[in-house]
C-alpha cells in the first residue's frame, strides 16, 4: 500500500536531499492553504516516451539513467504507472507535496513535460524480480493483510506480485487503478520511509494518500518493517 | 413474568460467555417490536441524527477509492452517507466518546384537526412535543456501545429504546412504545358504557321498546366520540455467544391493545316488512400478546445450524360483549309477540396459545452446490370456556296457537347455561408440520440450477359438536334467539323428536379445514455474455385440501425472467410467468356431514332439502384458472446525478366457471426520477398508477319472485343452474373496478448553516361497484319503483389526500440550532355506505354509530422544535 511514485517523487526529493521529513502545510509562510489534489477521476495519462527521455538527464542523477536508484533512499521509476508519475511531478509542483528538491525540479516542467517524463519512465524494464519469502511476516501482511488490526491486505490495489493493478478503468464512478503505484523491488529504507510519513498523516495534499492513512494507521514499526522487506524482495 | 425473570437472570451469564467471542455475528436474528422506530414527526425515526453531509473532500464521492456515487447492480445510486460525527470523549483519556441531540418544542394545529385520516396513526396534539432524544456512547477500541433513542408527541404516541453491545459479540436491547390507531373521530354510539362488555341503553330509551322516534331523537343527542385503540409495544432481546461459536438469542415482547372497534348488533334483519333491529354497537378492544423466541445456531465447518422456538401467546381481557337492543320485535305472522329479545351478546376472541419448533441445516456440497434442509412442527391451541348459546330469560320463538299454528317457543333457560353446552371448553387445536429441502448448484459461472421440496400440512384437531344435554336437542340458536322470535320455527335447532324441529336442517358440527401442500420447483439461471442473463423456472404445487368441494388442486407455473444490459446503460428486467390451475372432482356440498341431515332422526321435509348451494358455482380458491403475469422494469442511468427508472406490470386470471369469481385483472406503471447532484442535494419524482377489476356471476334462489317459484316446493332440491330452485333469470353480475393513483415530489437542499427540505405527496383512489341482472327476479326487492332505482352501480367511491410539507433546520451555532416545519394537509373523501349519516343515523329499525370520514378537509401544521447537540 505504499506508493511508489509518490515514492517517487518522494524519491526526487529524497535523492538530492535526504527525506524531508518536512513540516507539513504550516510552514510556508502565509501561503493559502493548497487546495487537495483529487485524483479519484483521474483519466489515465499518456506522453511522448521520447520527448520525455530528452529531459530525463537530471532524474537519472539520484533515479538511474534507466529509472533504477541509484542508492536505496531514492525510489525506483523504471516500469512505474504512467499516471501515478504524472500525479506525484504535478503534486510537487502546485504544492500538494512539498520537497526542498522535487518542488523546485517540477516547478519549471510543463505539463505536457510531466506527462513525457512519466511516459519516459514508465516505458523503461522494471527492475528484475527477487525471491520474496512467502512466510514472513511482510508476506502475509501484504498477500492477506491483518484483519484483527484492521489492515487490509496490500495486494488489493497494488497487485499480486506488487506490480501495481491489472484492473481496467472504466470511467466514473470506477477506481481509478492506474493512480495506484508499482511497489516491487523498491528498497526497504524508502518504503519504510513513506509508510511512516502515511501513518504521521504528512501525504495527504492528494486524494490517495487518504486511503494510505487509514491503512497506515494501523501498522506497528514491526509490521512496517517487515513489509518494506517484503516490497524490496518483489 | 416469569420468563421474563428467567430471561434477566441469564443475561450476566450470557454476557460473560459474549465477552470471549470470536465470531462476529451481527445479523438481527432477534426481531422484537418493530423494524424501525419512528412516528409521524419522523417515519424514519433518525433523520435528526442524520443532519449534515460529509465535507466537501468527500462531496464528489463516499469513497477516497472512486469519484462519484455507485450504483446498485440494477443501476440505482448509493444515497450520501450523513457526516460522521466522531464525538466528545466522555472523560479526558478515555476510549469512551458520546454524542447526542435533543429536539424539544412546540407543535400548532391549526383546521379539521380531528379529521380521520389526519389522526389515523399519529395523535397530534397542540403543545409541548420531545422530537427527538438521541444519545450513543461508543468504545471504538474495544467495540462496545450504547445507544438510547425517544420521541414524544402524546402518551399515546411515543417510543423509547436502548441499545447496548460489543460488535461482533453481544447485544441486549429493550422498548417500549406507544402507537395511536385511530378508526373514526366522528361517532355517536347511543349506549353507555362504550368500551366495556356491557352496553346499556341511556335511560331516554327502553331496552326492546322504543320507538324509531325515541331512538333518532337519543342518536340526535350522543356525544361525538372517537373509536380507534393504542397499541403499546414493549421488550427485551439479548444475542451473543454461548460456547464456542454457539449464538444464542432470546427475545421476549408483549404489546396491550387497548381501545374500541365499531362492531354490529343484530336482533334479526330489519328492512321491508321484516321488524328486527340492526345496531351499529362498539365493542371493547382489550388484548394481550406476548412473543416469546429463542434460537441457536452455529456456523460449522460443514453444517450451518438454526434452531428456533417461537411462541406466542394471546389474551383477551374482555372476552364478550352484551348490548342491549332498543328495538320492538315483532313477528311476521302477526301473532302476539310473547318473546322480546333485547339482549344480545357476542362471544370475542378467545385466549390462545401458538408454539412452533423449527431446525434448518445447510451445507456446501461439491461441485459449488449448497444444500438446505428446514423440518418445523407447530401447535395453535386455545381453550377458552364457551358461553351459553343465548343470555335471555323467559321464552323465545313465536307462539302461532292463536292462529291455530304449532307452538314454537322455547324456554330461555334451557340454553342460557353453561350445561346447555356439549363441553365446558373449547378443546380447539390446529397444528402445523413443515419439511422444506432444497439444493442448488452453479457448475459453472454461466448456469446454475435448483431443485427443491415443501411440504406443509395444517392439521386441524378441533371437532365440536352442538349438542344440549339438557334438552336432547342439536344446533346454536341464532342472534339469542330473535331470528326465531320474528320467523316462526327458524330457532336455529334440531331435534329428532319432536316434529317442530326434526326436518331443521342446521349446522350441528365445526368443519376442521386443513390441507396438505406439496410443492415442487425446478429452475435453472444461464449467463450469455457478460450482459444478459436468463431464468426458467417450474413449480407443480399439489394441495389436497380437508373438507372441501375438491379433494385436490394441482396447480403447474412456469416463470421466465430476462435480464438485460444490452440497451445502452439502461438495465432491464423483464419476466413473465403462467400458471394453469386444475383439480378432482368438484363436489358442491361436501358438508353434509356438518349438518343435522346426517344425525339419526332427520325427517327430510315435505318437499325434500333445499339445495346447500348452487352445483355449477365454483369457489374461487379451487376453480380451474389460467392466470398470466408480466413484469418490465427499466432503470436508465443519466451521467453520475440522475437516475429515471420505470415499471410497467400487469397479471390476468380467467376462472372457468358460470357462477362464482370470472376474471380479474390488474395493469400498473410507475415512473420515477431520482436526482443526486451532490451531497447537498438530492430531489426526487414518482408517479404510479393502477386499474384493476374483477367480474363475479351469481345467481339468486327463487323465492317466488317473477323468475320461478321454487323456494318451500319440490323443485327446491334441484341444484342446478337452470333449474327451478337457480333458475337463468335470476343470475346477476358484478363488475369492479378500481383506480389508485399517487404522485410524491421530494427535495432537499443543504445551503450551509440552513438545510431545507421539502415534499409533496398524493394518493387517490376510486372504486366503481357496478352490475346487471337478467331479470328482477335477480332482485330482493321487485316493485317497479325498486327495479327502476336499481340502476346499474353503485355510486363510486373516491378518496383523495395532498400533503405538502417544508421545513428548515438552522444551525445557531455549533451546538445550537431550530427546526422549523409546516404542514398541510387537504382530503376529500365520498363513500356510499356514508351517504345521508351526515343527516341521521337512524333509519327505521337500523341504528348507525358511525358517520364515516369528513367529506373534505385541510389542517395546517406548524412546529417550531429547538435543537441541542449533546
Amino acid at each position: 500500500m505504499i506508493r511508489p511514485l509518490s515514492l517517487a517523487a518522494l524519491v526526487m526529493l529524497a535523492s538530492c536531499a535526504a527525506a524531508q521529513d518536512a513540516p507539513a502545510p504550516a510552514a510556508s509562510a502565509a501561503a493559502k492553504p493548497v487546495a487537495m489534489l483529487d485524483v479519484r477521476a483521474q483519466p489515465p495519462v499518456h506522453g511522448d516516451a521520447n520527448a520525455g527521455a530528452a529531459k530525463a538527464a537530471v532524474c537519472g542523477a539520484c533515479h538511474g539513467p534507466q529509472g533504477v536508484a541509484i542508492a536505496p533512499n531514492f525510489p525506483n521509476l523504471a516500469g512505474q504507472s504512467a499516471t501515478y508519475l504524472y500525479l506525484q511531478l504535478k503534486a510537487f509542483k502546485d504544492g500538494q507535496r512539498k520537497d526542498s528538491i522535487m518542488t523546485g525540479q517540477a516547478a519549471t516542467l510543463s505539463d505536457q513535460d510531466m506527462r513525457n517524463l512519466a511516459a519516459h519512465f514508465a516505458a523503461l524494464p522494471a527492475k528484475p524480480a527477487g525471491k520474496p519469502d512467502a512466510a514472513s511476516r511482510g508476506a502475509q501482511l501484504f498477500l492477506a493483510g491483518d484483519p484483527a488490526k484492521g489492515v487490509p491486505p496490500c495486494q488489493g490495489c497494488h497487485g499480486p506480485a506488487g506490480q501495481g493493478p491489472a484492473s481496467p478503468w472504466s470511467g466514473a464512478p470506477d477506481t481509478a487503478w492506474h493512480t495506484f503505484p508499482r511497489l516491487a523491488g523498491q528498497s526497504a529504507l524508502y518504503v519504510g520511509q513513506e509508510l511512516g510519513d502515511y501513518r504521521h498523516g504528512k501525504r495527504v495534499g492528494v486524494s490517495n494518500g487518504r486511503i494510505m492513512e487509514g491503512v497506515a494507521q494501523h501498522l506497528d514499526d514491526e509490521d512496517i518493517q517487515a513489509l518494506a522487506a517484503y516490497i524490496q524482495s518483489l | 413474568m416469569r420468563k421474563l425473570q428467567l430471561l434477566l437472570l441469564a443475561l450476566p451469564g450470557l454476557a460473560a460467555g459474549a465477552a470471549s467471542a470470536q465470531v462476529a455475528d451481527g445479523s438481527d436474528t432477534m426481531r422484537v417490536g418493530d423494524m424501525q422506530y419512528g412516528n409521524a414527526l419522523d417515519p424514519r425515526g433518525w433523520t435528526p441524527m442524520m443532519a449534515g453531509i460529509q465535507d466537501g473532500l468527500l462531496s464528489n464521492g463516499m469513497s477516497w477509492l472512486h469519484a462519484g456515487m455507485k450504483r446498485t447492480p440494477t443501476g440505482v445510486p448509493y444515497p450520501y452517507p450523513p457526516q460522521a460525527d466522531d464525538g466528545t470523549p466522555v472523560a479526558p483519556g478515555s476510549d469512551w466518546t458520546y454524542r447526542g441531540l435533543l429536539q424539544l418544542g412546540y407543535i400548532h394545529l391549526n383546521g379539521d384537526r380531528n379529521a380521520e385520516f389526519f389522526r389515523q396513526y399519529s395523535d397530534w396534539k397542540n403543545g409541548l412535543a420531545l422530537g427527538y432524544l438521541g444519545l450513543m456512547f461508543d468504545n471504538r477500541r474495544t467495540g462496545e456501545y450504547v445507544e438510547f433513542r425517544a420521541s414524544r408527541l402524546s402518551a399515546d404516541d411515543q417510543y423509547y429504546r436502548l441499545r447496548a453491545g460489543k460488535y461482533g459479540s453481544y447485544r441486549i436491547e429493550a422498548f417500549y412504545r406507544d402507537m395511536p390507531h385511530t378508526v373514526s373521530t366522528n361517532a355517536f354510539p347511543i349506549w353507555n358504557g362504550i368500551g366495556s362488555s356491557n352496553l346499556t341503553l341511556p335511560a331516554s330509551l327502553t331496552p326492546g321498546a322504543s320507538t324509531p322516534a325515541q331512538i333518532a331523537a337519543a342518536s340526535a343527542a350522543a356525544p361525538r366520540r372517537s373509536i380507534g385503540l393504542t397499541r403499546t409495544r414493549s421488550g427485551l432481546s439479548l444475542e451473543g455467544e454461548l460456547y464456542r461459536g454457539w449464538i444464542g438469542t432470546a427475545a421476549i415482547s408483549n404489546e396491550e391493545r387497548k381501545g374500541t372497534r365499531l362492531w354490529g348488533g343484530p336482533m334479526f334483519f330489519a328492512f321491508n316488512d321484516l321488524q328486527g333491529g340492526i345496531n351499529e354497537t362498539v365493542r371493547p378492544v382489550d388484548f394481550s400478546t406476548t412473543d416469546v423466541n429463542l434460537s441457536l445456531r452455529k456456523v460449522g465447518r460443514v453444517w450451518h445450524f438454526v434452531g428456533t422456538y417461537t411462541g406466542s401467546f394471546f389474551r383477551n381481557h374482555k372476552d364478550y360483549l352484551d348490548y342491549q337492543s332498543p328495538f320492538q320485535l315483532q313477528n311476521v305472522v302477526g301473532v302476539p309477540q310473547v318473546a322480546n329479545i333485547y339482549q344480545g351478546e357476542f362471544s370475542l376472541e378467545p385466549d390462545n396459545d401458538y408454539h412452533n419448533l423449527r431446525l434448518d441445516l445447510s451445507r456446501e456440497l461439491k461441485g459449488n452446490g449448497q444444500f438446505s434442509v428446514a423440518a418445523a412442527w407447530g401447535t395453535m391451541r386455545q381453550n377458552a370456556a364457551l358461553r351459553p348459546p343465548v343470555t335471555c330469560t323467559g321464552v323465545l320463538g313465536v307462539d302461532m296457537a292463536p292462529i291455530g299454528g304449532p307452538n314454537y317457543t322455547l324456554p330461555c333457560a334451557d340454553w342460557n347455561t353453561p350445561a346447555a353446552l356439549s363441553q365446558r371448553n373449547a378443546n380447539a387445536r390446529i397444528d402445523t408440520g413443515l419439511f422444506d429441502a432444497r439444493v442448488n448448484f452453479h457448475p459453472s459461472s454461466s448456469f446454475g440450477w435448483h431443485a427443491g421440496l415443501r411440504w406443509y400440512r395444517e392439521d386441524n384437531k378441533t371437532r365440536y359438536l352442538a349438542y344440549n344435554p339438557q334438552t336432547g336437542q342439536y344446533g346454536y340458536i341464532s342472534e339469542n334467539g330473535s331470528q326465531g322470535s320474528i320467523v316462526p320455527g327458524e330457532v336455529g335447532i334440531f331435534d329428532p323428536r319432536n316434529p317442530l324441529y326434526w326436518s331443521s336442517n342446521v349446522t350441528v358440527r365445526n368443519v376442521p379445514y386443513g390441507y396438505d401442500d406439496t410443492l415442487f420447483e425446478l429452475g435453472g439461471d444461464w449467463q450469455f455474455g457478460r450482459r444478459n442473463s436468463l431464468g426458467v423456472a417450474y413449480t407443480f404445487d399439489h394441495n389436497e385440501p380437508k373438507y372441501r368441494e375438491r379433494k385436490r388442486v394441482d396447480e403447474h407455473r412456469i416463470k421466465i425472467s430476462w435480464m438485460s444490459r444490452s440497451f445502452g446503460d439502461a438495465t432491464l428486467r423483464a419476466s413473465y410467468e403462467y400458471a394453469r390451475r386444475r383439480g378432482g372432482p368438484y363436489n358442491y356440498d361436501p358438508y353434509v356431514q356438518f349438518f343435522s341431515e346426517s344425525l339419526p332422526g332427520f325427517v327430510d321435509p315435505v318437499n325434500g332439502l333445499p339445495a346447500h348451494t348452487v352445483a355449477d358455482m365454483r369457489k374461487y380458491d379451487l376453480s380451474d384458472r389460467n392466470e398470466s403475469k408480466a413484469r418490465l422494469i427499466v432503470t436508465y442511468p443519466f451521467g453520475d446525478a440522475t437516475t429515471v427508472s420505470a415499471t410497467f406490470y400487469g397479471s390476468r386470471d380467467q376462472y372457468a366457471t358460470p357462477i362464482g369469481r370470472q376474471d380479474t385483472r390488474s395493469t400498473g406503471a410507475t415512473l420515477q426520477w431520482d436526482w443526486q447532484p451532490g451531497a447537498r442535494t438530492t430531489a426526487s419524482a414518482y408517479l404510479g398508477i393502477e386499474t384493476s377489476h374483477m367480474g363475479i356471476a351469481n345467481v339468486g334462489d327463487s323465492d317466488g319472485g317473477a323468475a320461478g317459484a321454487a323456494l318451500g316446493t319440490p323443485g327446491q332440491t334441484n341444484p342446478n343452474l337452470g333449474g327451478p330452485l337457480y333458475p337463468y333469470g335470476n343470475q346477476w353480475w358484478e363488475f369492479d373496478r378500481e383506480r389508485n393513483s399517487n404522485a410524491g415530489f421530494t427535495l432537499t437542499h443543504d445551503f450551509g448553516s440552513v438545510r431545507a427540505d421539502l415534499s409533496y405527496n398524493y394518493s387517490g383512489s376510486f372504486g366503481h361497484v357496478g352490475y346487471s341482472y337478467a331479470t328482477i327476479g335477480a332482485l330482493a326487492y321487485r316493485a317497479p319503483d325498486a327495479a327502476t332505482a336499481a340502476g346499474n352501480a353503485f355510486p363510486d367511491n373516491k378518496y383523495r389526500s395532498n400533503t405538502l410539507d417544508l421545513g428548515f433546520n438552522f444551525d445557531f451555532t455549533r451546538r445550537f440550532g431550530m427546526r422549523l416545519f409546516g404542514r398541510r394537509e387537504t382530503g376529500s373523501f365520498t363513500d356510499w355506505h356514508y351517504l345521508g349519516f351526515d343527516q341521521t343515523l337512524s333509519y327505521g329499525q337500523r341504528i348507525y354509530t358511525d358517520k364515516g370520514p369528513q367529506h373534505h378537509y385541510g389542517v395546517t401544521m406548524l412546529g417550531a422544535l429547538f435543537n441541542v447537540k449533546l
